[in-house]
């Protein structure tokens, strides 16, 4: 069963702006789920309408299996929303926010401390409990901002770029604990333009442009579909340059190049000896030599006997390999590749 | 459905604020203090101690007495008495003093024909001016009367510019007025105070629960509250709750201020000033939350209630009579529920009367309060 399914779901603003256009997704129950786009591109408004802030102009939302608009209010039990400006009152301390919204969210009073307590502990702000929250550092506001979001114990929480200008340290430690409350059950999504951090934490990823949904799979899978769409693209064009007797070898090479994965060695013996023999070589593909002295090269693939191949083939030819790099196609190409082509066909 | 966990969780947080800023208290009771005292002191007060010379060219017992009586005359602060009367009106002439009272040489001679006094004075000071020639004629009315002689005063242009100069001829009265104040001898600052307490109250109100339902849109925090499952009216009236309760402190230190400051005279009683105060509080708390209903920030909110609270101050009847204001205005006032609030004040505070005396105002005040709640919760949205 998905913790959220939209059928159409579409938003239009007074002014006749088309925020979002028949969106249909569905977010896995449990799962982490990344929602891309750019800025402008309809996330805010979908997740406005997934958390009852605003109601759709037309089409169907439920959450947790309730309808956004018939049962508001069940939904919003089933909702914890950490926002990007942490929105507690600044001057309550961190307990007081809490229990505030403990209140807010009915949580039953001979429960509601002891939660806090635990939760404290499980984000580790219990040491800055009696503190207001205007005093805290920006971590420390996001993991008060987490304890206030979790308090009535949601199934999904909804997570607006969490880790906005926070240092890599704490950045990490809150990777932890939504890997931890994900374990715990709770459906996470995740609303970043950090890729790393999605591709990192999630295990599904939605990029939503101008409206919709264009890209929808695995971090991994959509990283595939790349490679994948690159092939399609190579393969028609290498037909149709083979139909064209006076092509030219380079196009057919550089076509070739996008299709495949890039590597990149760096050898103790970096001479120009054995680099015109790797060049030589017949087995590897479009090398070229980067200033620091490594040696890039495109393969097939990242399974061991691919690598295995490429590496036996440059000893043979004398080189000593000192390290290895691969590199293969980033969520980020996957972004900028799915949020280019609307644009280019709204341009178009 | 209101939810009072809610309710006074709001309540709370507005306290708790309040006593972790320590300026910010001082601040809110201040503000009642500050308007009091600048609009009583400054608009209310009586002008007293106007700086004059007494140019006395004569000398016997009428000059005498005449110099006791504009000595011991509040309004008066005698600079000096002289004799030349070129010095007397280069004082006036440099903005020294406000006049000089000049008293001829053949003052206190005993003589049938008119005694001539000047009054020389700086017109240019409107309410200074008319002041002063008020008292001075007021005084030789009573001289005249006294001595029972034929001594006339009157004034002679003070060729400064703009200059007014008056006959105060013709003192003697042949008619007896007597002056029946109903409500007793009632000042500016006694007509003044009422609608203070009630404009006061109308600005803390409207901009202050304006300004923080902006406040808390912009920073987010309505938004959190909103994706609770609570209902707009119980989280807007968790905030009116809380506004209401601090106004209701303001106010009382206001009438407090007012009775201490300027003896003013409560007639119909303190709870039921109270009462009033409370209402109006309420009507304008509804004012600024349905002004805010849809503003996203602070900035837009203070541009948005401007162009009500500005002309709802001076059109009201706060410092002049709504009867002496052009028709235009007359109408216009009637359409703003400041000068409801006032009328009632002034009728409860000023005439003595009861809650039930005043209940058409009162009635259309809660009208007002009712509309505005009404337009405030269905404009209101959760979209933040």
């Amino acid at each position: 069963m998905n913790a959220i399914e939209t059928k159409n779901l579409t938003k239009i603003y007074n002014n006749n702006f088309i925020a979002v256009n028949s969106l249909d997704l569905d977010i896995p129950k449990k799962s982490i789920f990344g929602m891309l786009g750019p800025n402008g591109a309809g996330k805010t408004t979908t997740i406005k309408m997934l958390t009852c802030l605003i109601q759709p102009t037309s089409g169907q939302a439920t959450v947790g299996g309730y309808d956004v608009q018939k049962n508001p209010d069940e939904v919003r039990r089933l909702l914890g929303m950490v926002p990007q400006q942490v929105s507690l009152y600044k001057d309550l301390t961190v307990m007081e926010n809490s229990q505030m919204c403990a209140d807010y969210y009915g949580v039953p009073q001979d429960e509601r401390d002891s939660r806090i307590e635990d939760l404290m502990e499980l984000v580790d702000i219990k040491y800055a409990k009696d503190k207001r929250v205007g005093q805290l550092s920006g971590g420390q506001k996001q993991k008060a901002s987490l304890v206030a979001s979790l308090v009535h114990r949601p199934d999904i929480l909804f997570l607006d770029e969490p880790t906005i200008g926070l240092d890599p340290t704490t950045k990490r430690t809150l990777w932890d604990l939504i890997r931890e409350l994900n374990d715990d059950g709770h459906t996470i999504i995740l609303c970043s333009h950090d890729m790393h951090e999605v591709d990192m934490l999630c295990d599904y990823v939605g990029i939503i442009n101008t409206g919709n949904l264009v890209a929808y799979d695995t971090p991994q899978g959509l990283k595939d579909s790349l490679l994948e769409a690159n092939r399609h693209e190579i393969t028609d064009a290498l037909g149709k340059i083979s139909e064209e007797s006076d092509s030219p070898t380079s196009s057919r090479d550089d076509l070739e190049d996008l299709s495949l994965k890039k590597m990149s060695v760096l050898l103790k013996n970096n001479d120009e000896r054995i680099i015109e023999k790797i060049r030589q070589s017949t087995n590897l593909k479009s090398v070229e030599v980067a200033r620091n002295g490594r040696i890039n090269l495109r393969i097939d693939s990242f399974d061991d006997m691919a690598v295995q191949n490429v590496l036996a083939e440059i000893m043979s030819l004398g080189g000593i390999i000192t390290s290895i790099y691969t590199e293969e196609p980033s969520l980020e190409d996957v972004f900028i590749k799915s949020t280019s082509e609307v644009n280019e066909d709204d341009r178009a | 459905m209101i939810e009072p966990n809610k309710f006074w969780w709001m309540i709370k947080k507005e306290l708790i604020s309040l006593k972790r800023h320590p300026a910010r208290l001082v601040s809110i009771l201040a503000f009642p203090i500050i308007m009091i005292l600048l609009f009583g002191y400054g608009m209310g007060g009586e002008m007293t101690d106007l700086p004059i010379v007494v140019v006395s060219q004569s000398d016997g017992n009428l000059t005498d007495l005449t110099l006791d009586t504009i000595k011991n005359t509040e309004t008066y602060h005698v600079v000096e008495v002289i004799d030349s009367l070129d010095e007397g009106k280069q004082r006036v002439d440099s903005g020294e003093v406000k006049a000089a009272i000049i008293l001829p040489s053949d003052y206190d001679e005993d003589t049938s024909q008119q005694k001539g006094v000047t009054l020389y004075i700086d017109s240019s000071d409107q309410m200074a001016s008319q002041i002063i020639e008020s008292s001075t004629q007021a005084i030789f009315y009573r001289i005249s009367n006294m001595v029972a002689s034929q001594t006339s005063v009157s004034t002679q242009d003070a060729n400064i510019e703009p200059s007014i100069a008056h006959s105060l001829d013709n003192f003697k009265d042949d008619i007896s007025l007597h002056i029946n104040r109903i409500y007793g001898n009632i000042k500016y600052i006694d007509f003044l105070v009422p609608a203070i307490l009630g404009m006061t109250i109308m600005m803390s109100c409207m901009m202050g629960m304006g300004a923080t339902i902006a406040g808390e849109r912009e920073t987010g925090e309505l938004a959190r509250l909103f994706m609770t499952p609570t209902s707009v009216s119980t989280v807007i009236g968790g905030k009116i709750a809380a506004k209401l309760l601090i106004e209701l402190v303001r106010a009382l230190i206001l009438i407090f201020m007012a009775v201490l400051l300027f003896n003013v005279s409560i007639k119909g009683g303190f709870l039921q000033t109270f009462i009033v105060l409370v209402i109006g509080a309420l009507c304008f708390v509804g004012f600024g939350i349905m002004l805010s209903a849809r503003t996203s920030t602070q900035e837009d909110y203070a541009q948005i209630s401007l162009p009500f609270s500005m002309p709802m101050m001076f059109v009201s009847g706060v410092f002049y009579p709504i009867e002496t204001m052009p028709w235009i205005l007359q109408k216009l006032a009637y359409v703003f529920p400041l000068t409801y609030l006032n009328d009632a004040m002034r009728g409860i505070m000023l005439k003595g009367q009861t809650l039930a005396d005043v209940w058409l105002d009162l009635v259309i005040l809660l009208g007002f309060t009712l509309l505005f709640f009404i337009i405030g919760v269905k404009r209101f949205n959760r979209d933040v």
